[in-house]
């Protein structure tokens, strides 16, 4: 919100640097977002009167002007045609830097000295709403009572310094010119010194005019004055410098005046045309099913029984608090007007503004919130700019329909040890005194026992914390710099501890990134279609679908891990990486059914993802194996069921009960295609939140035996159909106790061996625990192992 | 005899001297001391010396092998020292040829520094726990003391499921969580996702945050001031300087927001800045008693503080990283830069 520095002063006496003040609002609690100098580019521009104007004697289209800026007499060529003799002109000299770039220095205009320019509107940064002549293609030309020589920030009032503060929504009656003054006077110390609300009636009776009548329990307040016989002339200078500065277009007396309280006390306000009222009637009520109006932006807009409307007898004429309609507005030809102050339910504004998408300074203030109290002192305060103006005659009387006439004052009861409490620092009971009564909020002090009587625009304030905050943003919150101590010395100790899953991931992903991986994060939204690419057609297909999304690529949440992944190979690709290892950690998000009625499952997800030039499927195996080992899960692999796995090049890892807690392997060659991707890619899934689960890893270490192990090497062939997975397991259970270990360390296949045949040979070692084998007992085994192999799986000992 | 023996020892130790190798050397061992050697002849012919003179020659002669033997050993030593030394000149390498073996990966910088975070706060005896994302509105906003259709929520833009179910737009869901699950006193911390509808240069609808919140007796904003101040030393080293502005957050009561010096700049200003050396933190505050009360905490006897740092700009800022954009694109060449 923009506020004006000039403004400000009408209530707070106060001359310090705005760059000060900027940064005490800020530290206040009133962050000031920008500090805005008006004058910042109308230095050494001053109101000059040409005494003289004669033609150039080299060129046709300049002419030298004579001008008088006060202490001085400078000489101006100029190729403007407005300017006249006696004119009196805004006139840029050297050093001037004006707002559209231009700097001035004095020049010859083809052997004539020109010591600089004068102005038009547009370079010193007016319109014609600001002054006449303000938007002329030209030269401006001032009226006539300027003093010549004044600098022409001063003759225009363009003097102001503007803070674009930030307010918090818990203090709507910050929106507004006086609550910011108040706050200044807080922070300063100094007094408050309110306007002037006085004004003048011609008698008479505001009810013989206009007859109000609220049909709606969601405006509280509703209070409306009449002014007859108006002059809708242009606002005197002042006003519309105010208004400029805080950004509103001045119009006319009437309306600059509504925009003016708008601003200087946060009320909202509207004039009505009367002689357009039909049946001298206002009624606020509900908008009918259907009903329609056409605004002040040129729209015209549907309503329903959940929008509020200002109407008359017949027609609405207002959309409650938000914006006026163009069938009532006041327009230059208006004779007489009604003005309109009142309180609506922030809520239902809210909902109107939001639903139409109209965003109005009066929107904005009733959704913050406008205080009950307001308007009594906003009707008044426009009344007394009404006679302030003379712009009409005020009829006596001011029309309210609020119920509760005598709004009491609340009052907090607080504990002064509580507030310690909450702070951690204790401050000095006068100053804590002296900093609540400066806000306005009337405290005093007995024992321990805080008594604060709060003015009624502090609806936020409730108990000691609310205080315990008025008092250290005014004290200072540099106070904790110089206080000894630290965090928690009168509270318990805690011990600190990591969520276990977080522990289990930590640890897989350093081995990941030992391994060369390197960690990616990608969003958890995706567009509908990836499950389609991913060839998937089960349960993950029903995706959670946003409600309002941000754009198609981001419209649901995932139910699968491996898309992004994909993405990031693609994008790696494209761009020339390499030898990409990626993994990620994140969730899914699985709907126990759709529309959602319950919330979703979240499953905690390690994704691997590799595309690399001589990687294959065993290399995955180990690393996932190796992964495993970190956990105390038992498992064993089947051939996978993932539908975007290559079906002969993966596997699917199954607990002992059955539960599927991840997959590896090769991605789908259509998935591949799906995603324009031309080299092969790895992926690897596991469900963290099972994994860790899982009881810790423990260990029961076995002897080691006193014996020596034995290795006998064996060759056999089988059928191509046979697999590694069969013949290690036959040749453990054929081992029996002296089993040792079994390990696959070579695979053959040749012509000699057949079709469909392959070898493998095998080392295995074989220990008893309580003697030396001998050469007979080993060769049993041997011979055990090779019919075994043979009786189940026609395999031939190779030699 | 004596000069017989003299003689020996003299050519022995001359030849050991000369020489260059193990060979040269076993063959002067076998001349002196081999079977067939000059002093084993010696030895051997003791019976044909006479015995008054045996006595001392054998002493002599004795000793002539020892001197021969010392030499020959001290020689073998040196030359095999010498030939390790020929070997091992031989097996020079290049060191600055390239290691061989898988290369580290690494992890992502946001990850690093929740790590980090994470690891400052549990030393200060908090407790990390993680929650939904996608939750009730209940949770995000309602038991955060934010009513529907209040201003507050016009300072977050939701992107909604159902309009009782949202994608969580703050951590601060996980305070209600924890207020409703454990017992006082507790100080957690969470880290986490949050979404936001909003999707511009400066603006992603993903980010995170890191929510802490504590729950005991005596807890004020004192115990908030001084955690925040270690916090931002450890994250950001001991020189870091910290602002605080007041604020407003429905859950809080007092609200602060906390500066820390903009890491972009070390201070100087830069355009991350705005100019101000400062960035924006922490939004921090003293638990609303509200909010303890609509989670069935004694608020008469419990405080607490909480805050919640967005982590994604001071992930950026410490890393120096340019784009915050950087972050979610997962760009090898970007990533190989965080080993």
């Amino acid at each position: 919100m923009k506020i004006s520095y000039n403004w400000l002063k009408d209530f707070v006496d106060i001359d310090i640097p705005a760059n000060d003040l900027a940064a005490k609002l800020s530290v206040s609690g009133f962050e000031v977002e920008e500090v805005i100098y008006q004058n910042e580019h109308l230095h050494d521009v001053f109101v000059g009167k040409i005494t003289k104007i004669e033609k150039h004697p080299e060129a046709d289209k300049l002419q030298i002007c004579q001008v008088d800026v006060g202490d001085k007499k400078v000489q101006i060529i100029t190729s403007a045609t407005n300017v006249f003799e006696g004119a009196v002109v805004p006139v840029s000299l050297d050093g001037a830097d004006l707002v559209n770039g231009v700097k001035i220095k004095p020049t010859n205009f083809r052997g004539v000295r020109s010591e600089g320019m004068f102005c038009s509107g547009e370079e010193i940064g007016i319109d014609e709403n600001y002054i006449e002549g303000g938007g002329v293609n030209g030269i401006l030309i001032l009226p006539n009572d300027m003093k010549i020589g004044a600098k022409i920030e001063d003759a225009l009032m363009l003097n102001d310094v503007v803070f674009d503060v930030s307010v918090t929504p818990n203090r709507p009656d910050c929106n507004s010119v006086i609550g910011i003054a108040r706050e200044v006077c807080a922070i300063y110390n100094k007094p408050f010194k309110d306007v002037d609300y006085d004004f003048k009636t011609i008698g008479g009776d505001v009810k013989n005019y206009i007859n109000v009548e609220v049909k709606t329990d969601r405006c509280p307040r509703y209070m409306a004055a009449y002014v007859e016989d108006l002059k809708l002339t242009r606002s005197p200078l002042w006003m519309r410098a105010r208004l400029n500065a805080v950004g509103i277009k001045p119009i006319n007396t009437i309306v600059d005046i509504t925009n003016y309280v708008l601003i200087e006390q946060g009320q909202p306000m509207h004039a009505f045309d009367y002689d357009n009222l039909e049946g001298k009637k206002i009624v606020v009520r509900q908008a009918k099913k259907g009903e329609e109006i056409a605004v002040l932006n040129g729209n015209t807009y549907k309503l329903d029984e959940n929008d509020m409307v200002i109407a008359d007898s017949v027609k609405p004429v207002v959309i409650a608090g938000v914006i006026g309609g163009t069938n009532s507005c006041v327009q230059k030809e208006t004779k007489r007007t009604v003005f309109e102050c009142a309180v609506f339910d922030l809520k239902s504004i809210r909902l109107t503004s939001r639903k139409i998408g109209v965003m109005t300074d009066s929107s904005l203030r009733y959704s913050k919130g406008v205080y009950l109290p307001t308007p009594v002192n906003a009707i008044k305060r426009a009344l007394n700019l009404v006679t302030k103006l003379n712009c009409g005659k005020i009829v006596s009387g001011i029309i309210d329909t609020c119920k509760v006439k005598d709004v009491k004052e609340r009052i907090i009861h607080a504990s002064m040890s509580k507030i310690d409490k909450i702070l951690g620092v204790v401050i000095d009971r006068e100053r804590v005194l002296q900093i609540l009564n400066s806000l306005g909020v009337k405290s005093t002090l007995s024992g321990d026992n805080l008594t604060c009587v709060l003015p009624l625009y502090r609806e936020d304030l409730e108990c000691e914390n609310d205080l315990a905050e008025e008092l250290i943003r005014i004290y200072g919150y540099d106070v904790y710099n110089n206080v000894d101590g630290v965090a928690f010395e009168n509270s318990s100790v805690t011990v600190g501890a990591y969520e276990p899953r977080l522990v289990l991931e930590n640890n897989l992903k350093s081995q990941l990134v030992e391994n060369g991986f390197y960690e990616t994060l990608n969003y958890s939204l995706y567009s509908a279609s990836a499950c389609e690419k991913l060839l998937i057609d089960d349960e993950r297909k029903n995706v959670i679908r946003i409600a309002n999304p941000i754009s198609e690529e981001l419209s649901t949440v995932r139910t699968v891990m491996a898309h992004a992944l994909m993405l990031d190979i693609k994008f790696n690709l494209s761009v020339g990486n390499k030898d990409l290892r990626f993994f990620e950690s994140g969730r899914v998000y699985l709907p126990k059914e759709l529309p959602l009625k319950e919330l979703p499952v979240e499953n905690n997800r390690l994704s691997v993802a590799v595309c690399e030039d001589g990687y294959d499927f065993f290399q995955l195996k180990n690393l996932l194996e190796n992964l495993l080992l970190t956990t105390s899960v038992e498992y064993s692999l089947v051939r996978s069921t993932e539908p975007y796995l290559h079906s002969g090049v993966s596997a699917d890892i199954i607990t002992k009960d059955g539960k599927k807690i991840g997959y590896f392997g090769k991605i789908h060659k259509k998935v591949l295609k799906n995603y324009d991707i031309s080299h092969d890619v790895y992926y690897a899934e596991l469900d963290t939140d099972y994994l860790a689960s899982l009881p810790e890893k423990k260990f029961a270490v076995k002897e080691i035996s006193k014996f020596p192990a034995v290795e006998r090497d064996i060759a056999v062939v089988v059928d191509e159909s046979v697999t590694n997975g069969d013949l290690t397991h036959a040749i453990k259970s054929a081992c029996g106790k002296v089993f040792e270990s079994v390990e696959l360390f070579d695979v053959y296949r040749s012509a000699q061996l057949g079709e469909n045949k392959k070898s493998l040979a095998y080392k295995i070692r074989l220990m008893s625990e309580d003697k030396t084998l001998t050469t007979e007992e080993i060769n049993a085994v041997i011979n055990k192992i090779l019919k075994s192999l043979e009786f189940r799986y026609h395999a031939k000992l190779r030699v | 005899m004596k000069e017989k023996l003299d003689l020996i020892l003299k050519n022995g130790l001359e030849q050991i001297e000369k020489c260059v190798d193990l060979k040269a050397l076993d063959d002067v061992r076998v001349r002196f001391l081999g079977k067939q050697g000059e002093l084993t002849a010696i030895l051997r012919n003791m019976k044909e010396i006479p015995a008054e003179e045996r006595k001392n020659v054998g002493m002599l002669a004795n000793v002539v092998r020892e001197k021969l033997e010392k030499a020959l050993s001290d020689k073998l030593a040196a030359l095999e020292e010498r030939q390790l030394e020929i070997e091992m000149e031989k097996e020079k390498v290049d060191i600055t040829m390239p290691g061989v073996g898988v290369k580290k990966g690494a992890l992502h910088p946001l990850t690093k520094f929740n790590n980090k975070f994470m690891d400052i706060c549990v030393a200060m005896g908090f407790t990390v726990i993680q929650g939904p994302e996608i939750d009730t509105d209940y949770y995000n906003f309602e038991a955060l003391n934010v009513p529907k259709n209040h201003p507050a929520r016009d300072m977050q833009d939701s992107l909604y499921i159902t309009d009782n179910i949202v994608l969580r737009t703050q951590t601060s869901n996980m305070q209600v969580h924890a207020m409703e699950k454990m017992k006082p006193p507790f100080k957690i911390v969470c880290p986490g996702r949050v979404y936001r509808n909003d999707d511009d240069s400066s603006h992603s609808p993903i980010f995170n945050q890191f929510e802490a919140l504590v729950v005991d007796e005596n807890i004020g904003l004192k115990d908030l001031m001084k955690m925040i101040d270690v916090i931002l030393k450890k994250l950001f080293g001991e020189d870091v300087k910290m602002r605080v502005r007041p604020s407003y957050f429905p859950f809080t009561e007092p609200s602060i927001e906390i500066d820390a010096t903009c890491q972009m700049c070390g201070g100087k200003g830069c355009s991350l800045c705005k100019g101000s050396g400062f960035s924006e933190v922490f939004g921090a505050g003293v638990v609303n008693p509200k909010v303890l009360e609509m989670s069935g905490i004694d608020s008469k006897k419990y405080s607490g503080f909480a805050f919640g740092p967005g982590i994604d700009r001071s992930v950026m800022v410490t890393n120096k990283i340019p784009n915050i954009k950087y972050l979610y694109r997962n760009d090898l060449r970007f990533l190989k830069q965080m080993r």
